[in-house]
Parts: C-alpha cells; sequence; structure tokens
C-alpha cells in the first residue's frame, strides 16, 4: 500500500458533527459581567434627564435663572453638575465592584507568593494583608490625597482595576488580586491606605 | 477586517459574550474532531472542547500569545485534557478503553472506516495523537512538536511508525486486495 491509498484509506474514518449542544452549553457557563439594567438609549434619556434637573436646581439656589446663560455661570453650574454626578454615581460603582468580586472568588497575591484572603470593610472598602508590612485598606473611589487644611489623608492612588484583576503597588511590595471572572468593563484606579 | 485572537480574547475576559462566541467558533471544530479521535465519545469530546475554551478565560490560564498561537495553545489544551480522561479510564472500573462503536459512531461509517477508527484506536497513544495532528487536522511537523512537547525528529519518527503499523494492519483493505477478493 502507498501512501496515497493508505490516505485514501485514512479519509473514510470521518470524525462526526459536533452536536448542537457544545456551543450551548459552553454559552450557559459564559461568565458574564453582570448585566446593565437599562438599554443604552434609556440611559443616556436618564443621564440628560439628571443634568438638566440638576442644573436648574443649582442655578435656582444660587438665585440665577435656569435661563441666564452667561458662559462664566453655565461653566461654573456645568462643574458643580459633572461633580454632583460623580458624587451620587462613584460610590454605587465602587459597592457594585467589590460585590462583584466577592463573587469571584478572589486571590491575593503579594510579590507573587498567595497571601491572606481579601477582607472586606465598610463602605466599599477591602483590607489587604501585606506580609511584614501591615494591612492596606483598598477602595476603587476617587479618595482625596489632602485634607481642606492640607494634612494628607494617607489615601494614595496605588494601582488600577482591570479585566479580573486588581495591581496595585505597596511600598516595596506588589500586590495583585485576580478573580475568576471580569470583574470591570473599564480599567479604573484603585486607591489605597495604610491602617493604623 | 475580523478581531485577532489576542483581541477577542482579551474582550472575553472582560466579560463580553460575542468576540468569546467568535472565537469558539472560529476554532472548534477541528478541535472536536481531535479530541473525538482521541477518546472515541461524543461527550468527553464536548466536555473537553468546552473546559478548553472556559479554561481560557481563567485566571491561570497559561495561554502567551506572544509565544504560541491560540490554534497550537488549544490543541495543546485539548490533547491534555484528553489524555487524563483516558488514564483515568484506564484505572477507572470499566477499563473500556477507547469506544468508537457508539452507536452514533456505528452509524456514521461502514465496514471499512470502522477499521481504520479501531487500528488508530491501536496504536500506541504517542504514535496515535501524532497521526491524528497530522494527517487529520492538516497541522506541520512543528506545530505538532509544540503541541507534545516533542522534538521535530521524533515526532516525524513517530508519524512514520504509526503510517507503518497502519499499513500492515489496513493491509486487507489496501486496493489491489480488494480486486482480488
Amino acid at each position: 500500500m502507498n501512501d496515497t491509498e493508505l490516505d485514501r484509506l485514512l479519509n473514510t474514518w470521518q470524525a462526526p458533527a459536533p452536536p448542537r449542544t457544545l456551543r450551548e452549553g459552553l454559552r450557559a457557563r459564559f461568565p458574564r459581567a453582570e448585566r446593565r439594567k437599562f438599554t443604552r438609549p434609556l440611559r443616556w434619556g436618564l443621564a440628560i434627564a439628571l443634568a438638566t434637573a440638576t442644573l436648574a436646581i443649582g442655578m435656582d439656589q444660587i438665585g440665577a435663572s435656569p435661563w441666564d446663560f452667561r458662559m462664566e455661570r453655565v461653566l461654573n453650574h456645568v462643574s458643580h453638575l459633572a461633580r454632583g454626578l460623580m458624587e451620587f454615581f462613584e460610590p454605587r460603582i465602587a459597592l457594585s465592584i467589590v460585590k462583584q468580586i466577592q463573587q469571584s472568588d478572589p486571590k491575593v497575591y503579594v510579590d507573587g507568593q498567595l497571601g491572606a484572603p481579601l477582607e472586606y470593610g465598610g463602605a466599599a472598602t477591602m483590607n489587604v494583608k501585606v506580609p511584614g508590612d501591615g494591612v492596606y485598606s483598598i477602595i476603587s473611589y476617587p479618595m482625596a490625597s489632602h485634607q481642606a487644611d492640607g494634612r494628607p489623608t494617607g489615601w494614595v492612588e496605588a494601582g488600577r482595576i482591570h479585566g479580573n484583576a486588581i495591581e496595585f503597588q505597596l511600598g516595596s511590595k506588589r500586590v495583585r488580586i485576580v478573580c475568576n471572572q471580569a470583574i470591570v468593563n473599564v480599567d479604573r484606579p484603585v486607591y489605597a491606605m495604610r491602617r493604623p | 477586517m475580523g478581531k485577532a485572537p489576542e483581541d477577542l480574547l482579551r474582550d472575553s475576559r472582560r466579560g463580553k459574550e460575542a468576540p468569546f462566541v467568535r472565537l469558539f467558533d472560529d476554532h472548534h471544530l477541528p478541535l472536536f474532531r481531535f479530541a473525538w479521535r482521541l477518546t472515541g465519545s461524543m461527550a468527553d469530546a464536548e466536555d473537553i472542547v468546552q473546559e478548553c475554551f472556559l479554561g481560557l478565560l481563567r485566571a491561570e490560564c497559561g495561554f502567551d500569545p506572544a509565544r504560541t498561537a491560540i490554534r497550537t495553545y488549544l490543541f495543546g489544551a485539548v490533547r491534555n485534557q484528553a489524555l487524563k480522561r483516558l488514564r483515568r479510564r484506564e484505572q477507572g472500573e470499566a477499563a473500556e478503553g477507547i469506544d468508537h462503536h457508539t452507536p452514533e459512531a456505528e452509524a456514521l461509517r461502514g465496514e471499512m472506516a470502522g477499521a481504520v477508527g479501531n487500528a488508530i484506536a491501536g496504536l500506541p497513544e504517542t504514535q496515535r495523537e501524532v497521526l491524528l495532528l497530522a494527517h487529520y487536522e492538516q497541522l506541520s511537523l512543528e506545530e505538532i512538536a509544540e503541541i507534545t512537547e516533542l522534538e521535530v525528529t521524533a515526532v516525524k519518527s513517530r508519524l512514520q511508525r504509526a503510517r507503518a503499523t497502519l499499513r500492515e494492519v489496513l493491509a486487507a483493505y489496501a486496493p489491489e486486495t480488494e480486486r482480488t477478493i
């Protein structure tokens, strides 16, 4: 039997087509990120309505007409509005990220070594034990580094959350928290503070 | 132009299902065939392929697009999973070996195809996987070497030995023999 004849013979043994359940089963097992509750147009509509209402209320409070469109005033109010929206949404986003992390079997690695499990504090904070250094609180909510009187708060931007991981540097230690599914769709900063 | 597999995988890891399904659609057929030919079981092949794709999403996944093509990585993952199952089967209560005689498999082939399947199932594991990847999936010797973690020369010699054995075992089905019967 020559090579061509053997090849022809081997080709008679055909594999069956994969069952439909292969694709469906895989889709069913796919670890989805938390589904958004609103469709995109609805979310945009809600954001615009909220922005308009906040602008009107803000202008009313400082005694200006909502129809006073002088540039300085408008910029001032837009900036107030942006701050207000951020203060409204950011804590909620930070809380939902913590909830997502809790459901994703997070593993903490300090300089590549598996560390103590993550602990959950109040107000969307999580605590990381760093051997030989102490305990650090981390949060994905933007924390001010200084108080109004100029004293440091202790919070510093230490790293990023991306995909299924949180990575940051604390002193000389590199910390990586790895989850078994995606926890954010867009990269976000992480803030850390050494606990007293 | 379509997205590169690495981009699809990155998006999949961010929880997006569509790129993951696209990745699956692009690669699952040869992987399923390979898993089925190695294990002889539709259920095992289905399980193995699903596990390999889901494994890509796990944090501990060792896939590095800078070092390996995703196709090669997935073939390697299917091979490892299939070998694990075969070992378990060998040690298990049934010790049934590869069963290419399931009703759905029998319905799919005639006597000659059945003989080929059995002849391949009878090859040593190390030769069988090389033959399946080279003949049925048309992978290059270099790719097979990467998947099986062997030298190219070792792959080549295993392939030659596998083909020599099959030539002997299947001699009765050679065209000349058929004509004389």
